[in-house]
C-alpha cells in the first residue's frame, strides 16, 4: 500500500519537500510529518532517501481504487 | 487553515479512530473510499485566500535539469531571474530518476559529431531535428563539467548539488507552487499565475520572459515516476496560442507485472545510484515493439536482458532499421558503463526479468519529441518571450524514437542553458508589463473554481476514468482508426462535461483538478494527432497503416488553438522551422 508509516520523525520536513506528489504534510500540532494522501504515492522512495533518520517505511504494493460510475 | 485542522473534521477523525490510525486510513484511501463524495466540502476558507504578486525579468517554471541551467544561464547573462517549481529543486519531475548523462568528449569518442548526428538521423528515420541533435552533442561536455563542479556526481540525490549554483547566485526559488496559467494581455506575454499548496495563496508573476522547464507528462501511470507531470507547460502554452507538437509518439517502457505501481522496485536499484556519464551508442529503442508483440501474441511477456533471445518472433510490427536491429547486434556489455542498463533510452529496463506489463509511462512520448514547437535553435516558441527547454520543448533532439542513452538528461541541461541565455537577451529590449486587475480577477476565478463548486467530480475519479479510456494497448500504442475515434468520443465527453465540473476540497485536490484537466487536453491531442498520422514510423504504430509513407509523412504534426477555440493541426516538413 505504497508509503506505510513514518516512525521516529524529527520534523525536518525533508520528506514533505521531496515528495513529488504531495503525499506527506506536517502535522502542525505534533510537528511531525504525516501521511495524508497515500493514494497519490508513486512509490519512488525519494522521501525515504531524503529522510536523515531512516524513519519511512514503504511497501511496493498498491491497490487500485474500486471502479464506480461517478465519484 | 492548517493541515491538522483539516484532519480534525469530525467525520474523518472518528473514521480514523475506527480504522486504527493512519495505516488504516491509508488502506481505506487506497481503496478509493472517500467520506465526502456527495458534495464538495472545501476545507479551505476561499474568501481568506491571499494573493501575492512578484516581478521578475525571466521566470523559470520548473526545477529539474532544464530549469537549473535555464536559471543559471539567464542570471549569468545579466537577467533578474525567479524560479518557481511545482515540487522541489532537483527532486520532482523525471530529473531525480535520470542517472545517465551523455557527454560528447572529442578526446574519447571515435565518431565525429557529424557522424553522430548522421547516425541519429538514420535511426530516427528523419523524425529528428539535426540542429538540436548537434547542439546537444556540442554543448554536453561543458554542462557536464559544470555539474561536476557543483557536486552532481557525488550524490544519489540532486537537491544539494542543484542548490549550490542557485544559492551562489542568490536566485530566488519558490517551491510547491503550481502554475496554471501563462498570461497574455494586448497580445503580449506578460506573466504567469498559479497557487501555493502550502500557503493557500494565488500567486501572480509579472515577467518579461518565461522559460517553460515543466517536463513532459503522462496519465499518472503506474510504474514510472511521472505522476507529478501532466503536460502542464504544454497545455498552458497551447491555451495562449503556442504551437505544440509530438503527441503521436509513445515512450514504450514496460513495467513489472508484480507490484506494477512500484516505480522504485521496477527500476531495480537504479534510483539509489549516483549519476554517471555515457558516451556515443546509437540505438533505435523502446518504441512500441513490445506492445505489438503483446497485442499479437497476448501477455504476459517474458523479458531478459537485451539480445538474450527471449524476444518472441512475430510478423509485422514497428519497423526497425537493419543497422540498429537488436537481433543483429551483440548484447551490449554493461559491465563497465555507468549507469548500468536502464537509463533513459536504454534497451532494457533494469530489474525487468520475469513477467512484464505495458504502459508504465502511459501518456508520455519519447523524450524531447513533444512540447512547444521551436521556431529556431534558441528554444524560442512562436510567442515572443516564451521559451521552453528539456522535455517541455518539442525539439525532436532524437526524434520519435530513443537513439542515445543519457542524451535526454544532457539535452535538458543544454537546452536549459541555451534558453536561459536567449531569454536574458530578449529581456534587454522589452519593458515589463503590468497585469491588469480585471485579468487577475478572471484568472483567480479560473484557478479557484474547483474549490468553489458545491458539487462535482473528484479529480481522482475523472483521472481513473480517463486512464481506463486511453491507456489500453489497443488505444494508446497499437492504433487503428475505429478505436482512436471511439476513445476520442469518451475523451470529448470528459472535456465537455466533466472537466468543467472538477471539484476540490483542499489545495492538494486543487492541484489534482488542474492536472486532470491538463491530462484530458493532452489525451485529445494524442488521439487526434494519432488519427491524423496515417502511417507508422518510430514509436507511432498504426495497425491500419503499418508502413512508412515517405510521400505524405516526412512531416511533424503541430497543434494549436484556432480562433474559434478548437484544436487545429498542421504539418511541418521535417528539417524545417515553423513559420
Amino acid at each position: 500500500m505504497s508509503i506505510v508509516s513514518i516512525n521516529g520523525c524529527i520534523g525536518c520536513e525533508e520528506c514533505i519537500k521531496s515528495c513529488p506528489t504531495d503525499v506527506i504534510r506536517l502535522n502542525r500540532d505534533t510537528k511531525k510529518a504525516e501521511i495524508l494522501y497515500p493514494e497519490d504515492c508513486q512509490i519512488c522512495h525519494l522521501c525515504r532517501m531524503y529522510c536523515p533518520v531512516d524513519a519511512i517505511t514503504i511497501s511496493p504494493e498498491k491497490s487500485i481504487p474500486v471502479i464506480v460510475s461517478w465519484g | 487553515m492548517t493541515e491538522s485542522k483539516r484532519k480534525n473534521s469530525i467525520s474523518r477523525r472518528s473514521f480514523i479512530a475506527l480504522a486504527g490510525g493512519a495505516a488504516g486510513a491509508a488502506a481505506v484511501a487506497s481503496l478509493g473510499l472517500h467520506l465526502d463524495w456527495e458534495t464538495n466540502n472545501p476545507k479551505v476558507d476561499i474568501d481568506a485566500l491571499g494573493l501575492d504578486t512578484f516581478k521578475t525579468e525571466v521566470l523559470v517554471i520548473g526545477s529539474g535539469m532544464a530549469g537549473l541551467f535555464a536559471a543559471v544561464k539567464a542570471h549569468d547573462a545579466g537577467a533578474k531571474v525567479l524560479m518557481v517549481s511545482k515540487g522541489r529543486l532537483g527532486s520532482s519531475g523525471l530529473t531525480p530518476f535520470a542517472k545517465g548523462i551523455f557527454a560528447y568528449d572529442p578526446a574519447k569518442e571515435t565518431l565525429s559529431i557529424d557522424e553522430f548526428v548522421a547516425a541519429v538521423s538514420r535511426s530516427a528515420l528523419g523524425t529528428n531535428n539535426p540542429v538540436y541533435t548537434r547542439q546537444m552533442a556540442e554543448h554536453s561536455l561543458a554542462r557536464v563539467n559544470e555539474l561536476k563542479e557543483w557536486g552532481f556526481f557525488d550524490s544519489t540525490l540532486y537537491n544539494k548539488s542543484f542548490s549550490k549554483p542557485i544559492e551562489e547566485r542568490n536566485i530566488p526559488i519558490q517551491e510547491r507552487v503550481t502554475i496554471t496559467h501563462l498570461v497574455k494581455e494586448n497580445n503580449k506575454l506578460v506573466g504567469a499565475a498559479g497557487f501555493s499548496i502550502d500557503k493557500e495563496k494565488v500567486i501572480i508573476y509579472e515577467a518579461k520572459s518565461i522559460i517553460l522547464c515543466t517536463g513532459s507528462g503522462g496519465f499518472k501511470p503506474n510504474g514510472f515516476p511521472i505522476c507529478d507531470l501532466t503536460h502542464d507547460g504544454t497545455v498552458m502554452a497551447y491555451n495562449i496560442g503556442a504551437k505544440v507538437t509530438g503527441k503521436e509518439w509513445n515512450d514504450g517502457h514496460p513495467g513489472k507485472a508484480k507490484n506494477a505501481a512500484a516505480c522504485y522496485d521496477g527500476w531495480g536499484d537504479m534510483f539509489e545510484q549516483k549519476p554517471g556519464t555515457t558516451g556515443i551508442e546509437v540505438h533505435h529503442d523502446l518504441g512500441v515493439d513490445m506492445n505489438y508483440v503483446a497485442y499479437t501474441n497476448g501477455s504476459p511477456l517474458k523479458m531478459g536482458p537485451p539480445g538474450s533471445g527471449e524476444k518472441t518472433e512475430v510478423s509485422g510490427g514497428p519497423f526497425v532499421p537493419e543497422e540498429f536491429s537488436r537481433q543483429n547486434s551483440k548484447p551490449p556489455d554493461n559491465g563497465d558503463r555507468k549507469p548500468p542498463k536502464g537509463g533513459h533510452g536504454d534497451g532494457a529496463p533494469p530489474g525487468m526479468g520475469g513477467s512484464i506489463v505495458g504502459g508504465s509511462s502511459a501518456g508520455m512520448a519519447i523524450h524531447k519529441s513533444e512540447g512547444l514547437v521551436p521556431i529556431n535553435d534558441q528554444c524560442e516558441s512562436n510567442i515572443p518571450g516564451l521559451y521552453a527547454a528539456g522535455d517541455a520543448l518539442g525539439s525532436y533532439m532524437s526524434g520519435g524514437i530513443y537513439t542515445q542513452i543519457g542524451s535526454s538528461l544532457s539535452g535538458s541541461a543544454v537546452q536549459g542553458g541555451v534558453a536561459g541565455e536567449a531569454a536574458a537577451n530578449y529581456c534587454k529590449n522589452v519593458e515589463i508589463s503590468h497585469i491588469s486587475t480585471s485579468k487577475i480577477e478572471e484568472i483567480q476565478e479560473e484557478i479557484l473554481a474547483p474549490l468553489k463548486r458545491e458539487a462535482g467530480y473528484s479529480p481522482a475519479w475523472v483521472t481513473q476514468t480517463l486512464q481506463g479510456i486511453v491507456i489500453p494497448n489497443f488505444v494508446l500504442y497499437i492504433k487503428k482508426e475505429n478505436m482512436l475515434k471511439a476513445a476520442l468520443a469518451y475523451v470529448e465527453e470528459l472535456r465537455d462535461h466533466h472537466m468543467p465540473m472538477l471539484r476540490a476540497a483542499n489545495m492538494h485536490e486543487l492541484r489534482l483538478a488542474h492536472e486532470t484537466a491538463n491530462m484530458i487536453v493532452s489525451a485529445e491531442m494524442k488521439l487526434k494527432a494519432s488519427l491524423m498520422r496515417k502511417e507508422s514510423r518510430c514509436s507511432h504504430y498504426r495497425l491500419d497503416y503499418p508502413e512508412m509513407d515517405p510521400e505524405n509523412w516526412e512531416a511533424w504534426i503541430n497543434i494549436f488553438k484556432g480562433d474559434d477555440g478548437t484544436m487545429q493541426f498542421e504539418k511541418q516538413p521535417f528539417n524545417s522551422w515553423s513559420a
